[in-house]
């Protein structure tokens, strides 16, 4: 990184968080300041929506994955709108009409103390326990790629978003991701248009487009289902659904953005917005992974884009013979690849399908001579050194980034990361905060002044955020641990889902029926996570499901409830 | 009323024709 890029990026962040800070600097003098602020307007909601959910991983691995696999991850976002949808009609007005601070909140009055408690205590362990790997996983990556440290750059990054959080509750959150997403949408753009700006000269977007499509990356959708793999169409209308409906209908840290809506017109069109907007923003994100991909036919990638490998493949003198060797041999078959690409170009361009179909057997065969070397270049590598080629699709974008892209923008693109993992940990860390002063602390301490329960949530926020931070350093260590976070999440989120249903649908049942068949659903689940190989895309289903149906059979026996 | 929309049955066809337009052409980037 060049001083300029420094300059880039420390300005980009100072801007944005100082803004935010200053801008909400009275919101801690009520408690319904800190915890929902300023109300806001749809675009504002909707803004506020997409930051969260969009992580650094989003800006890391998804660029990644288009460029080894294509654009088919965009199948499981086919279900958001739906649920976008669902969530307008039924919980909007619901939460807005009983003004609630959490979705938990209103399944107290709606069932009782056990489920609401229970509910939000699901959450905050998931949440709290994932929320400070949103800000590890990409610290991890630029550790690798720039050689940061990455406990100061974790930490860093830790303190700057808990302070803002802690400060100014809710709205600090939501001005500086509105900020966070102009440097994110800034970034992004730059990106793509440098990207087709460096193709060689007559290869344009047109041309880049018909490569990926000759090379099987526009795969964007496939109709074949299979209950194993979430990329499909199908997946994406169930899986995707109902994943889109927990996430957004009972994760706090969602809920919260649009229970700062104006009003019920305002928090609908926000979510609407985002209804709207997230499968063009995910196509462009792939898109920029396709381009990456087809910039690579022309320029030679790296023997291993996870530079940490390298440099300890380069570390033993044997390692570093076989790399250099490998690379006089790669330069020549290279050079062959290339031309060929641009033989391809010309005959696409001539619309000509025998030139297209020999120039594409051309390709495949350099290709596979390509493959081949590397392949072999591995297996000696694996023989002498004992390292072996991992996937670094988490690494493809960034070293693109760092290597070709001009001063300044890299600062830009480095900036975009950091915003995107402070944006969404900051919103789940103002969630985390009011889950337990709301839903755990108000509850058995009621009647207290305001300035005590935003005394609270604020040290809740402190406590959340140090912990999350230091769970995730500590768990870094053990591969299978952030494994089994991301898996908690996943298990515990479907009988969260079936409480909410049954509360918006079957009105005519009780706190005690829904309690239980929740405690039952998530042993259920559990139970069959340990003995089956179910792919977790579909405990979600099945969680929701088993709570629907517990609570219909044992409303049976009881009387009604409110 | 919502805004711009006559209603909001309007707004919920608008989100659910556009995801179907959305998934329309990648189909034919797709076949293509």
């Amino acid at each position: 990184m060049s001083t300029l890029d420094w300059l880039v990026l420390g300005s980009t962040l100072a801007l944005i968080i100082g803004y935010g800070t200053w801008r909400t600097r009275r919101e801690g003098q009520s408690l319904d300041g800190y915890l929902l602020g300023q109300r806001q307007a749809w675009w504002g909601i909707g803004l506020s929506i997409m930051a969260t959910q969009a992580s650094a991983v989003t800006f890391l691995s998804v660029p990644g994955q288009a460029y080894a696999d294509g654009m088919r991850f965009i199948q499981f976002y086919f279900g958001l709108p739906v649920a976008m949808v669902l969530i307008a009609v039924v919980a909007v007005p619901i939460y807005h009409r009983l003004k609630v601070y959490t979705a938990y909140e209103y399944l107290e009055g709606r069932f009782d103390r056990r489920t609401r408690t229970f509910t939000a205590l699901l959450f905050l362990v998931q949440r709290g326990l994932s929320n400070g790997l949103s800000l590890y996983a990409p610290a991890l990556v630029l550790s690798a790629i720039l050689g940061w440290n990455i406990t100061l750059t974790v930490w860093l990054m830790g303190g700057l978003m808990i302070a803002y959080t802690v400060s100014g509750g809710t709205r600090a959150v939501t001005v500086t991701q509105h900020g966070q997403m102009a440097v994110i949408f800034a970034g992004m753009l730059a990106a793509g248009y440098l990207l087709v700006h460096y193709l060689p000269a007559g290869v344009g977007f047109t041309e880049a487009m018909q490569l990926a499509g000759h090379q099987g990356k526009l795969n964007l959708v496939d109709f074949h289902f299979d209950p194993k793999d979430r990329y499909n169409f199908w997946s994406g209308m169930t899986g995707g659904l109902f994943l889109a409906l927990s996430y957004f209908g009972t994760d706090q840290s969602q809920v919260q953005r649009y229970l700062a809506g104006r009003s019920i017109t305002e928090s609908r069109l926000g979510l609407l917005m985002n209804g709207l907007l997230k499968i063009p923003m995910q196509f462009g994100i792939l898109l920029i992974g396709v381009l990456l991909f087809v910039f690579y036919q022309f320029n030679a990638p790296p023997v291993s884009f996870d530079q940490a490998l390298l440099n300890q493949v380069r570390s033993s003198r044997v390692g570093a013979t076989i790399l250099q060797d490998a690379q006089e041999n790669h330069d020549a078959l290279f050079a062959a690849k290339r031309a060929a690409t641009l033989d391809m170009v010309t005959a696409l361009r001539s619309s000509d399908p025998g030139l297209v179909a020999a120039a594409q057997t051309h390709t495949q065969a350099v290709d596979a001579a390509l493959a081949g070397q590397r392949a072999a270049v591995w297996e000696a590598l694996k023989r002498v050194t004992a390292t072996k080629e991992g996937p670094a699709t988490d690494y493809i974008f960034l070293t693109f980034v760092l290597k070709y892209l001009p001063r300044g923008v890299v600062g830009l693109l480095i900036a975009v990361v950091l915003s995107a993992a402070m944006g969404s940990a900051a919103a789940g860390l103002n969630s985390l905060a009011s889950t337990s002063v709301i839903d755990m602390y108000q509850p058995t301490r009621p009647g207290r002044s305001d300035a005590e329960y935003v005394r609270v949530s604020r040290w809740a926020a402190v406590g959340w955020g140090v912990l999350g931070i230091g769970f995730a350093t500590f768990a870094a260590r053990l591969e299978n641990l952030i494994q089994a976070v991301n898996i908690l999440g996943s298990l515990f989120y479907g009988p969260i889902l079936g409480i909410f249903v049954v509360a918006f649908f079957l009105k005519n049942v009780g706190g005690r029926a829904v309690f239980w068949s929740a405690v039952v659903a998530q042993a259920l689940v559990l139970l069959l996570f340990w003995r089956t190989d179910i792919a977790y895309l579909w405990y979600n289903i099945i969680g929701c499901v088993l709570v629907v149906v517990g609570s219909v059979l044992g409303k049976a026996d009881q009387p009604a409830a409110a | 009323q919502p805004p711009l929309l006559p209603s909001w049955r309007a707004w919920y066809w608008l989100v659910l024709g556009a995801l179907t337009a959305e998934i329309g052409f990648f189909v034919y980037l797709t076949r293509l």
